[in-house]
């Protein structure tokens, strides 16, 4: 049963095409990994999967929701959608605590003390409980990136995008916010992760895909895929990466 | 003690003279200070001046032409805004202490900052006569020097050996508030002031009997200050009562309203109208928005809302052209719009209860503004205005910023619209009051505004006015609130989209507050500017506060003769101003310190 499905999604920025048609499917508890060089479309294409971006030919289904114009699918969708970007983007005037506590109040419209409490739990999944009351500046990068992972997960979501999560850390802080996901992994989320933490992908993707130049160059088992790659491209990746 | 002065001195030492250039500079300036203050104190001193025309002409400073049986409805309103005040503070007590020893060093600092400049006040002082001589005069007597030096050496000594002892506590700083408000109320029965008084021949009797203030005056201030100090310990025993905070600012909100159409209007009504028309059409509408609002969610009804709805909206349309009340034909429109934004709001018990509050507060407002603001006034004043003198200042400052910030956040938010026609509409508002001066605009005001506006409807001048200030400097408000939009990174957008925030709680929670902050001082300098610019209204026949001491004063004959003597009163006027606009700066300095916590 595949949670998200795209058919043929094709993007452009202008005159420069993204997108050249990407088909895929994830299913429910699988966690994918989507590497590529920059440029690649690979941030563009998770973009995509919760409208961020919008798509201009092709077709996104996510969870039996397809993404049109249509606010009420769109809205449906990111609630059920975490998200985690490159540069964090917590709330610089909200507390670490009312980040958290924020969407659920508003868009869950659950209660304060229900939704402190689910902000406490989660806080503690993330290692950062006595963090609560302060504000994102005056924490650490990695510690902002694991209040992001928390925020995003106090929605609930089915699925949570990972748009490189590590690239703006420093190399002692990648680890602590790897292992979070890792964590995650294992509890049964449904994720796609763009990193270029191969170590990472060996360890918990249940498929790594590699695209280059808004296409969808390879799809594969991590082993085969840096073991015994199928196509060209992926191995000058590789031996350019490893 | 003598290391603490040691160290005084040395902290002076490299702060001011830490290189000949620096020490040139310290030097210079303090010459040029000392100076000014020599010719300014010389200047107010001398016998020609008569200060007196500012002290005698107090009321005509505040209300100008307000009639004096009707002074209780200016005190009310004054009162009023100090009993929410002092709430609204104790409500929202801060736990920030104060140090005693920083309060008794503030005391010691401005104590001998008093000594120095009574030390350097200048003992003559040299003015023009009427026939062109130079006269010198003694305005500085050693005796009033020592008069002076005495008690505020004695002051900032007991001041100073504090420190020496163990009394030491703490204050809280929102308790600050009512001990500095209290040492003016409490002045104001104790100090006696030069008054004027006639003899039989309407001579003055020279010198100036010293006679205590008004009872005018002190009574109707001292129950103020018992009234806030009673509303502060009330707003500290109300603070944990739930949903408290939200009726303050709604408080906030309807307080203008509430004084300019009923205090200051002392509005005519026929009770009959009131009770025979206005309260059953408030209790109707009352009633329908709160049948909507509860079965919204039923299933019957939801199948035939759309049915609803135009049956409503045909409904106002006969309902306009027919000969109902004004009361009824409003409220009609008014529920027409509603209906279509409930089904959205009233998702679950919580938006259902506050949108029945609000639907309950806007048929309010609306009865009451209807009624009340739109009647006749009672208040017969000659000249074209009620308003004068620095309650006209006063409310085309508060009144002005009060409408036109709102209009600014929205003109922003417009001009940053991804559809295509509110962004020309907004920009070209904007583009159109900011490109025009502010005097045409008021000329627009009042010669041209009569002409645009529907046949029948005819506001008052001060109203106008009113309406062109808050279109004018609501295009400054927005373009800086714009600038503040602009310095929002574009991941903030995203961040909000992502946790599934709809486009206004974005905007409201996330975008606006951080917006609004990075332009705080910005905004303020907006304010003070249309502070002080509200003075330009004298050109089109309005007496503001400065008008009053400049134009009114001097040319004042009777019963006591002012003319020539503007000098004085353009002081005063200076000083005022610049005590409320300092005030602003401060306050928005100490705003901008809290709100900056959790800046980068």
């Amino acid at each position: 049963m595949s949670i998200i499905q795209t058919k043929d999604v094709k993007k452009w920025f202008g005159d420069f095409q993204a997108l050249k048609g990407i088909t895929m499917d994830v299913a429910e508890g699988e966690v994918l990994v989507v590497c590529g060089p920059s440029g690649s479309g690979k941030s563009t294409f998770i973009r995509c999967i919760n409208r961020l971006e919008q798509h201009q030919e092709g077709q996104i289904i996510v969870d039996g929701i397809e993404l049109t114009n249509d606010l009420k699918n769109i809205e449906a969708i990111r609630s059920e959608v975490g998200m985690v970007f490159q540069s964090f983007n917590l709330f610089p005037h909200l507390t670490v605590m009312q980040n958290i506590t924020l969407a659920q109040i508003w868009v869950r419209k659950k209660n304060r003390a229900e939704s402190e409490e689910k902000a406490m739990e989660l806080l503690e999944r993330v290692g950062i409980p006595e963090q609560a009351q302060k504000f994102p500046g005056q924490l650490s990068g990695g510690q902002q990136q694991r209040v992001a992972i928390a925020r995003a997960l106090a929605m609930e979501p089915k699925i949570m995008l990972f748009d490189e999560p590590t690239s703006a850390l420093d190399p002692e802080m990648i680890k602590e916010v790897l292992d979070v996901m890792k964590e995650l992994a294992k509890s049964g989320m449904t994720m796609i992760v763009v990193t270029h933490e191969m170590g990472f992908a060996k360890e918990v993707a249940d498929r790594v895909m590699l695209f280059d130049e808004g296409m969808l160059v390879e799809e594969n088992t991590p082993e085969e895929f840096f073991n015994n790659p199928k196509s060209d491209r992926t191995k000058l990746f590789l031996s350019q990466i490893l | 003690m003598v290391d603490l002065i040691k160290k005084n001195i040395k902290s002076l030492q490299e702060s001011l003279f830490s290189s000949i250039g620096s020490a040139a500079l310290t030097i210079a300036t303090t010459y040029l200070v000392i100076n000014f203050f020599r010719g300014m104190l010389g200047f107010a001193l001398t016998s020609d001046k008569d200060w007196l025309a500012v002290l005698n002409n107090m009321q005509l400073y505040m209300v100008q032409a307000y009639p004096e049986e009707d002074f209780i409805r200016v005190w009310l309103s004054v009162g009023l805004t100090f009993v929410l005040a002092g709430l609204s503070i104790g409500i929202w007590r801060s736990d920030d202490r104060v140090k005693s020893s920083q309060v008794f060093n503030s005391f010691f600092k401005g104590g001998l900052g008093v000594l120095f400049f009574t030390i350097i006040a200048p003992t003559n002082a040299s003015y023009m006569g009427n026939d062109g001589s130079v006269i010198t005069e003694e305005v500085f007597s050693m005796d009033t020097r020592l008069g002076i030096l005495i008690p505020v050496a004695v002051f900032c000594v007991i001041f100073f050996s504090v420190r020496f002892t163990n009394i030491n506590f703490t204050v809280n700083s929102s308790d600050m508030v009512f001990f500095y408000l209290f040492i003016p109320v409490a002045l104001l029965w104790f100090i006696k002031l030069p008054t004027i008084q006639l003899d039989q021949n309407n001579e003055r009797i020279i010198p100036e009997p010293l006679m205590p203030i008004a009872d005018t005056t002190k009574i109707p201030w001292t129950i103020i200050f018992v009234a806030f100090l009673v509303s502060y310990f009330i707003g500290m025993y109300l603070k944990n009562i739930k949903s408290i905070k939200s009726t303050m600012s709604l408080s906030w909100f309807l307080l203008p309203l509430l004084i300019f159409s009923w205090i200051f209007k002392k509005p005519q009504i026929d009770m009959s109208v009131v009770l025979g028309s206005d309260l059953p059409i408030f209790g109707v509408f009352l009633l329908w928005g709160f049948l909507v609002i509860t079965f919204v969610n039923n299933s019957i009804f939801k199948k035939y809302y759309s049915t609803y709805l135009g049956a409503t909206f045909l409904l106002t349309l006969v309902g306009v052209f027919s000969g109902l009340p004004m009361l009824a034909k409003t409220c009609l429109l008014l529920i027409a719009l509603f209906s279509v934004v409930v089904p959205a709001v009233s998702t679950s018990s919580q938006g259902k209860r506050s949108l029945l509050i609000v639907w309950a507060v806007a048929l309010v407002t609306l009865t009451f503004l209807l009624r009340g603001g739109a009647s006749d006034t009672g208040i017969v004043v000659p000249g074209s205005s009620i308003f004068g003198g620095f309650s006209l200042t006063w409310l085309l400052a508060i009144f002005g910023t009060y409408v036109s910030f709102p209009l600014g956040v929205l003109l922003a938010l417009g001009r940053n619209s991804k559809l295509p026609i509110i962004r020309i509409v907004c920009t070209g508002i904007i583009e159109l009051t900011r490109s025009v001066p502010y005097i045409t605009w008021l000329f627009f005001a009042s010669v041209t505004l009569a002409v645009f506006l529907p046949a029948g409807v005819e506001f008052n001048l001060i109203v106008r006015v009113l309406m062109v200030t808050a279109f004018f400097s609501g295009a400054y408000f927005a373009e800086n609130i714009r600038g503040g939009l602009q310095s929002i990174p574009k991941g903030q957008y995203e961040a909000a989209d992502a946790i599934g925030m709809s486009p206004f709680q974005k905007i409201s929670l996330i975008i606006m507050p951080q917006a609004l902050r990075a332009v705080i001082p910005t905004l303020v300098s907006s304010a003070i500017t249309a502070f002080k610019d509200s003075s330009l209204v004298t050109i089109i026949g309005l007496f503001d506060f400065l008008t009053i001491g400049k134009t009114v004063i001097g040319n004042q004959s009777i019963p006591v003769n002012f003319v020539g003597h503007d000098r004085e009163n353009l002081i005063f006027v200076a000083i005022v101003y610049w005590i409320f606009t300092f005030t602003l700066s401060r306050r928005s300095m100490k705003v901008e310190k809290k709100l900056g916590l959790g800046e980068r």
